[in-house]
Parts: structure tokens; sequence; C-alpha cells
């Protein structure tokens, strides 16, 4: 990969919103994991990072983030709801979005939305239905 | 009719953008004290909104990306997130300003001290969010609204002398009892109130809601230039009965009830009753655009699920956030602040936070990769250009303006 793909990535992948595979927002690319090449000189974009934390360590907070990081991953079932999404599950990057192969709800991004779900919003009457 | 009833998001979004009760105020104020003297600033400020709004709902339209979404991706998460901050304190603002205007309407012919209506205002504002379809809720107050147009007969009842308007209109002065430095204070205040942010939040999400693609850019004119025009000719038809009303009689405007003399002394009862029907119309919806406008920035800066068109449980946290947005708002109208002071801080701030909103808009409608073909042509982009450059300088000169002037006084 050359330096202008990365410069690419950069522009086109980081802060971008996320859809799962049935096209529902699920975040934003918060930080992109890059990973050296076996000839040790090039960078590899390897993982996108999104959920607790992930912005606040990009963002400068580094212990802050990695700490939310680290607890969200405890509190997760074992393999459940990553924050740490390896580049493969990336299925198109056309358009504006970045669609994942991957549904919203194994992502670590949908922790908050189901603790809010089903605590507060979820219980009001008339939240099943679409105001639509 | 279809396509008259397709316009109403334009509607709907300039009736409150422009009269709601910032502009309510800050129009017949001006008109009070300046009389048309800075009538220039509310045809520029339209002018401005119009290159704007068109080009987010342009963007809108082709990429499906609402323009917070754009805001972190162009000015990346730090002046995202400063932009963030400053837009979702200047947007709670303005809903608590706009909920208080609800309820001075309803104690208008009520009768019932306003700070008693506010948490039903409130409670109202939210059920009409939660359960009314997007498309009534822009139907019923884009068009209830249009009973503001009762200003218009105002003006048409006093019967003015229109070239004598007009010489007046065109040959703008500082008034003699007036500074430069107020008469520049409210002058950006009636630029602010023109341009708030928080109308090209609530269209271009309106927009994306609504699965605008190519074919509706058409749709996306006629919304921006029907809706538009409307509230400035309604804004500047305050500034007129103001002017022929209120300044010969040294009323200064200090309260909504103020706001409606001018009708009530030419039109009459009825009149007045149409009047506060379109106050009330304005006022909810602008409160609506305003609460929508907090989940909407905070939902798409984060990249979590929004909008009304999805059940409220798949968007829980965007619906977390309107409806804390609502509750801090009615317990902020209810510490007894006064709304119209409020609502004049809210307008003359947004001024200062306009460019972290309308740059990344320019940058994004310049994109190929978003827009394909239908990126901007060179007059737009040179007025957007222009524009910037009034809002950058606007921007400086707010704070140090309001300290001068205190805030206008």
């Amino acid at each position: 990969m050359t330096a202008g793909r990365v410069l690419y990535a950069g522009l086109r992948l980081l802060d971008r919103q996320m859809l799962d595979r049935d096209g529902v927002p699920c975040g934003n690319v918060d930080d992109l994991e890059l990973t050296p090449g076996a000839d040790g000189d090039a960078l590899y974009v390897t993982a996108i990072h999104a959920g607790p934390g992930a912005l606040l360590y990009r963002m400068g907070r580094r212990r802050l983030g990695a700490w939310l990081q680290w607890a969200h991953d405890r509190l997760a079932p074992e393999g459940e709801e990553i924050s740490t999404i390896p580049f493969q599950h990336v299925r198109d990057l056309g358009g504006s979005h970045v669609t994942l192969g991957l549904g919203r709800k194994d992502l670590a991004t949908f922790s908050q939305e189901r603790w809010v779900r089903d605590h507060i919003i979820g219980p009001i009457p008339g939240s099943q239905h679409e105001a639509e | 009719m279809k396509k008259f009833i397709a316009i109403t998001l334009g509607i709907l979004t300039a009736i409150g953008g422009f009269v709601d009760i910032g502009d309510l105020v800050a129009n017949a104020e001006t008109g009070a004290r300046f009389k048309l003297s800075l009538a220039w600033v509310v045809l520029v400020g339209v002018l401005g909104i119009i290159v704007y709004a068109e080009m987010a709902g342009r963007v809108a339209a082709m990429s499906k990306r609402p323009v917070f979404d754009l805001v972190r991706e162009r000015l990346g998460p730090g002046f995202g997130f400063a932009n963030l901050a400053a837009s979702f304190f200047i947007n709670f603002l303005t809903l608590t300003a706009e909920i208080a205007g609800v309820a001075i309407a309803i104690s208008l012919v009520s009768s019932v001290n306003y700070l008693l209506l506010l948490p039903v205002t409130g409670f109202l504002v939210w059920l009409v969010i939660w359960r009314m379809p997007f498309e009534w809720m822009e139907r019923i107050f884009g068009l209830m609204g249009l009973a503001l147009l009762v200003f218009a007969v105002t003006v048409w009842k006093i019967g003015p002398d229109w070239n004598h308007i007009f010489h007046q209109a065109l040959h703008p002065a500082v008034p003699s009892k007036e500074t430069p430095f107020t008469y520049a204070y409210f002058g950006i205040a009636l630029f602010g109130a023109a341009m708030t942010p928080y109308e090209v939040f609530f269209f271009s999400s309106g927009g994306v809601e609504e699965k605008w693609t190519k074919s509706d850019l058409n749709l996306n004119r006629a919304n921006v230039f029907v809706g538009f025009p409307l509230g400035a000719f309604l804004s500047l038809a305050i500034m007129l009965g103001a002017t022929l009303v209120l300044a010969p009689r040294h009323i200064s405007v200090d309260s909504l009830s103020q706001v409606a003399l001018p009708t009530a002394f030419e039109v009459g009862k009825v009149g007045l009753a149409v009047l506060i029907l379109g106050i009330f119309a304005a006022t909810f919806g602008a409160a609506l655009e305003t609460a929508m406008s907090a989940g909407y920035i905070v939902a798409q800066f984060f990249g979590w699920t929004w909008g009304k068109f999805t059940k409220a449980r798949h968007a829980a946290r965007f619906h977390l956030v309107v409806l804390m947005s609502i509750v801090a708002g009615v317990l902020f109208g209810l510490s007894g602040v006064d709304p119209i002071k409020v609502t004049e801080y809210s307008i003359v701030l947004s001024a200062a936070a306009l460019p972290l909103t309308y740059f990344p808009i320019l940058v994004i409608a310049n994109d190929r990769d978003y827009m394909g073909d239908e990126v901007n042509g060179p007059i737009v982009n040179g007025l957007a250009t222009i524009y910037l450059i009034i809002i950058l300088l606007i921007a400086v000169a707010t704070i140090p303006l309001m300290i001068i002037t205190k805030a206008g006084a």
C-alpha cells in the first residue's frame, strides 16, 4: 500500500458513518488499527475501532479511553459486542458510508443503545409503533 | 395540491426559523427602535440561508447524509465536538425560549400564568415528536403558521405611503437615539436569526428522513425558494407594522404581547385571534424543530440510529436526547428566566457559532465523491464564499459587540 492510499483512509474512512448488514446506522469509524506489512515499511488498515472509549483514545484521552474499552470488553460476553472490527468484515466502502457484514447488535457501539432501549425508551407506551 | 403539500418541510423550517419567538420579538423591537433602517439585513440574511439550505438539502439528497454527520467528518472529532457542544447549548436556549413562547401564546387566551403551562407545553411537544407522523407535523404546524400572514394584513390595513417606506428602507441610517454599536448589534441579531443553524440541521435531517434522492432536487429547491422568502416576508411585515404603529408612539418591545399590538390596533379582535393562533403554531413548530435538532446533532455526531421514521425503540438514544432536552428546557423555563432575554442571547450567540456549521456544508457540496454531477456551480460557490466571509467577520465581532452594548440595551 502506498502513502497516498493511507491518506485516503484518513479522509475517506475515519469518522464515517457505519451501516450494519441491514443498512442501519451503527456508530462511526472512531479509530483505525494500522499494522506493518511483512516487508516492514508499509502500514495496512487491519481493523476499525468503534464503541465506548475508542474516540476518547484517538482524541488523546489515552488512559480514560483505554480503560473504558477494557471495562466494556470485560463486561461483554466472550466474542460478542466487539469494539475492534477486523477489516475483513467491511463489505463496502462505496457511497458515503462504511457498510459492514455484521449485525449492529454484535458491536460494542450497541451496548448503550441496548441499555437505553431496555430501561428508558422501551417501557414508554408507544415505543413499538412507528411514528411514520 | 400534492405539490403544495410536498413543500411543507420548507414552510415549517422557515416559519420555525424566521418567525419563531426570537424573530417575532427581534423584528418588532428593531422596527420600534430602528424603523426600517435594518430591513436590508433581513434580505441579506434570507439570501444566505437560501444558498446554504439549498446546499444542505442537495447534499442530503445526493449523499443521504445530514449536516452534523458531515461536520464531524470534515472538521475532525476535536473541532466537530466543539461545534456540537456550542450548537447543542445554543439550540437548548432556543428550545427553552420556544417552549416558553408556546406557553405565553396559550396564556394570552387562557389568562393562566405561562409558568404553570410550561410542563403541559413540554409534554405536548414531546408527545407530538413521539407519536405524530413527520409529514403531519410539517403540514399541521407549517400551514397553521401561515396564520401569521395577518401581519401582512395589518400593514395593508394601515395603508402606508409606500414611496416613503421604500425610500426609508433603501437609505438606511443609524437613528439619532441609537449608537453605531447598537445598530450593528441588532443587525447581527437579525442576521443570526435568519441563518440560525438549527434550520439546516432540521431541514437536511428532514430531507434524509423523507428519503430524498436525486429526483427530489427540484423539490428541495421548491422548499427553499418558497419557504425562506415567505419567512423573510413575514419578518419584514412584523418590522413594518412595528415601525408604523409602535415607533410613533414610542412603545418599546419587551414582551410577546407587544408584538401583537399593531395587529390588535389595526385589525381588531379577529385579527388578534388569528395572530395568536399563528404565534402558537410558529413557536410550537420551532420547539419541535429545536427539540428534534438536539437529538439529530448528537446522534449524527456519534453515528447512532436517529429519526422519526423508525420505531422509537430502535432509535432509543436519539429519543432519550430529545426527551432530556425538553425536560431540561421546561425546568430552565420554570426557573423564571426571561424567555425574551434567552431568545435574544441564543440568536446572537448562534451568529458566533455559524462558521463551524456552514463551512463543512460548502466543502462537501464541492466534493464529487459525494455529489456526483450535482456539485456547486460557480455562482453558488461565489455567493457561498462571500457569505462565509461575512459569517466569519460576524463571528469575530459578536462577543465584543455584546459586551460594548450590554446586549443591545
